[in-house]
């Protein structure tokens, strides 16, 4: 694998503690006194969105993932870039502090890729200062959903890239530092070391590899691929609609407009690659007015053109397959690419 | 023979090149849509888990297709023939009288859908063929609530039924609820369920019947061409921004919807499709109530809705 982010941050110290009672909710108390912005999953009828919670009561936790990504609380749907009258007039940027509570491995990963697409290079000031404020307090996973494949890159579920990360074992709260600024966290809280007995448990947890799928990825294949009619046969059911790309914890594109002619805002809010106006030129040319070579490029993103930022753009969350309303399966697809 | 063996056998019958039915998804229990030849026949199956409508694949398919169709599918391609979108002379449709579909979001939820194998209906109960044995639960439990309403299961055009024809329901219970509601309450309730939305477009990008080409919510240059001017280009018309909150997804849900009178199929693609679950099957039956109490058309009608409208005009 490619990847090599989980054993970095790992370095240096970690802590390891226990905690008698609801970590999570407490962190989410905490935090809120201290000011911060908090993400947390909300239970909505039969399943979670990360939401801006105003108070522990709203989160919970009884989920595999929530449906949306995390990446909303760095990367959100839409922000005011300028607010604008006859000049600028303001640029808003993010001055709170921001954290999330309750993310998994993979979209924790996920990120660490955003970070590499708006951070390296052309520095995005918007990004930037949301994602320098951030804290992310991670829990493990115990099961796998069907869909999920992030082992595939290298992500061990059991062991998110966090700031904090929360395991429940036994009955146990196991709360780790992995950061500065996870550690300064944790200090607010009343832990107690971890028992020899328990240290094992937390061992023997975070080595269980889980029973998923698997993706396969030629790159050599894919490279040769391109005008391969296989992608026309792939797309032929795709409605070329915006879910897999919004669901998608590593998907950044976006669109900048204006609201308001005299007096207004300048928006950027999500695009979608998948959307036929998304490519469309003022010229009228559309490199890419064929749904089938739309869907291909998706594909080619995550597992080809990415590979220059050195890695996949993909975390194997699953998402896209679960909610794709034609069932194209990204593991299928890029496994079974001639 | 078995429902899946006849519906092959009615496939090969028709000596369609092209198939559009359904096929096992990889790695779960749920079908999807596929475009099959001959050759593939036998890769064809059935089940309460072959729940998409396969009418907006046939319009981008040319020559002779052979389809299966349920009641809603059926509905959806009857309108697209009557709106000139598909030709009838191009397809053999192998119909099937439907019982329902299972919502498979509700079944996840009493079964970890990677233990079951292969999901069939037998009376009131579905069969779950697990990795280990089997198990059954009432039909009841998981049927689509969109299915209990359906007026239609038994398909309005076919070239071959299969199963027994079945008396579809005709009345509004469904909407009670929420007509019970104080215009204020209502308002609320809807402007909770908009606010979800994340305009991913994906109620519109399945509906058989949203086939329009340029959509007038796109926030796009409707009117671009390789003549326009950089000052048409800049004023080009824009009813919606791309900014997602409750009240621009509101309008556009509604204008999508009101597109829709005396049309909608009532197939529940948009609400499957919507990863938000958003109530969007309230709106198309509210709709569908007006068409016919208020405007007194009815979905049989040969002629549309809209061309009717502009009968009674004159």
């Amino acid at each position: 694998m490619r990847t090599s982010h989980s054993s970095q941050s790992l370095i240096c110290w970690v802590i390891k503690m226990i905690y008698e009672g609801d970590f999570l909710k407490d962190a989410i108390s905490n935090l809120l006194a201290r000011g911060y912005k908090v993400f947390a999953p909300v239970k909505l009828g039969d399943f979670h969105l990360f939401r801006e919670v105003k108070s522990a009561e709203e989160a919970d936790f009884g989920y595999i993932l929530p449906r949306n990504s995390a990446k909303i609380a760095v990367f959100p749907e839409n922000e005011v870039l300028i607010k604008y009258s006859s000049w600028i007039d303001e640029i808003p940027f993010e001055e709170t502090r921001i954290a999330i509570v309750g993310i998994k491995a993979c979209d924790a990963r996920a990120i660490k890729l955003l970070d590499k697409h708006f951070l390296e290079g052309f520095v995005d000031p918007y990004y930037k200062s949301r994602r320098e404020k951030l804290l992310t307090v991670a829990i493990t996973c115990e099961e796998p959903g069907i869909n999920c494949f992030c082992q595939s890159f290298g992500i061990n579920p059991r062991k998110p890239e966090a700031d904090v990360v929360v395991s429940r074992i036994g009955g146990k709260t196991f709360v780790n530092a992995y950061s500065d600024a996870g550690k300064d966290f944790l200090s607010e809280f009343n832990l107690r070391n971890e028992g020899e007995e328990e240290a094992r448990l937390r061992q023997n947890f975070e080595r269980e590899t889980l029973e998923m799928r698997k993706i396969e990825i030629d790159v050599e294949k894919l490279k040769k691929s391109f005008e391969s009619s296989y992608w026309k046969e792939v797309a032929v059911n795709c409605k070329s609609c915006g879910v897999c790309t919004y669901l998608c914890p590593t998907c950044f594109c976006f669109d900048i407009y204006d609201e308001g002619e005299k007096k207004g805002v300048r928006i950027r809010a999500w695009d979608s690659c998948q959307f036929p106006l998304h490519t469309l030129e003022s010229s009228s040319h559309n490199p890419r007015a064929e749904k089938w070579q739309r869907l291909r490029n998706r594909f080619y993103d995550k597992f080809y053109y990415a590979l220059r930022k050195g890695d996949y753009y993909c975390v194997g969350c699953g998402r896209c397959i679960d909610f794709c309303p034609a069932g194209i399966d990204i593991v299928s697809v890029i496994s079974g690419v001639r | 023979m078995n429902e899946v063996e006849k519906i092959r056998e009615e496939l090969k019958k028709s000596g369609a090149e092209r198939i559009v039915a359904f096929v096992k998804k990889e790695n779960e229990p749920r079908e999807v849509l596929a475009v099959l030849s001959q050759k593939d026949i036998d890769k064809v199956t059935f089940s309460p888990l072959s729940v998409n409508n396969p009418a907006k694949l046939l319009m981008q398919l040319n020559g002779k297709v052979a389809v299966v169709a349920k009641g809603c599918d059926a509905m959806a391609i009857r309108q697209l023939i009557k709106e000139g979108k598909l030709k009838r002379e191009n397809l053999f449709i192998v119909g099937i009288s439907c019982r329902g579909v299972i919502d498979y979001r509700k079944l996840s939820k009493i079964e970890k859908l990677s233990e079951i194998r292969e999901v069939r209906l037998e009376g009131e109960e579905v069969v779950l063929k697990m990795r280990n044995g089997e198990k059954r639960i009432p039909f009841a439990e998981v049927i689509e609530e969109n299915c209990l309403y359906c007026e239609h299961p038994t398909p309005v055009i076919y070239d071959v039924l299969i199963g027994e024809a079945r008396e579809g329901r005709k009345d509004f219970s469904d909407l009670e609820k929420l007509e019970k509601m104080s215009r204020e309450e209502r308002w609320e309730y809807w402007i909770s369920q908009f606010e979800r939305c994340i305009r991913c477009h994906a109620c519109r990008s399945v509906c058989p019947l949203c086939y329009c080409e340029e959509c007038i919510v796109d926030p796009s240059n409707l009117a671009i061409s390789p003549m326009s001017t950089a000052e048409d280009k800049a004023s080009y018309p824009r009813l919606l921004g791309k900014t997602v909150n409750a009240k621009d997804n509101a309008i556009y849900h509604i204008i999508r919807v009101l597109h829709h009178a005396g049309r909608c199929s009532g197939c529940g693609e948009c609400e499957r499709a919507c990863p938000m679950e958003l109530p969007l099957r309230k709106l198309e039956r509210k709709l569908e109530k007006v068409v016919k109490e208020v405007f007194g058309y009815d979905l049989n009608e040969d002629i549309p809705f809209f061309s009717k409208l502009d009968m009674l005009g004159d």
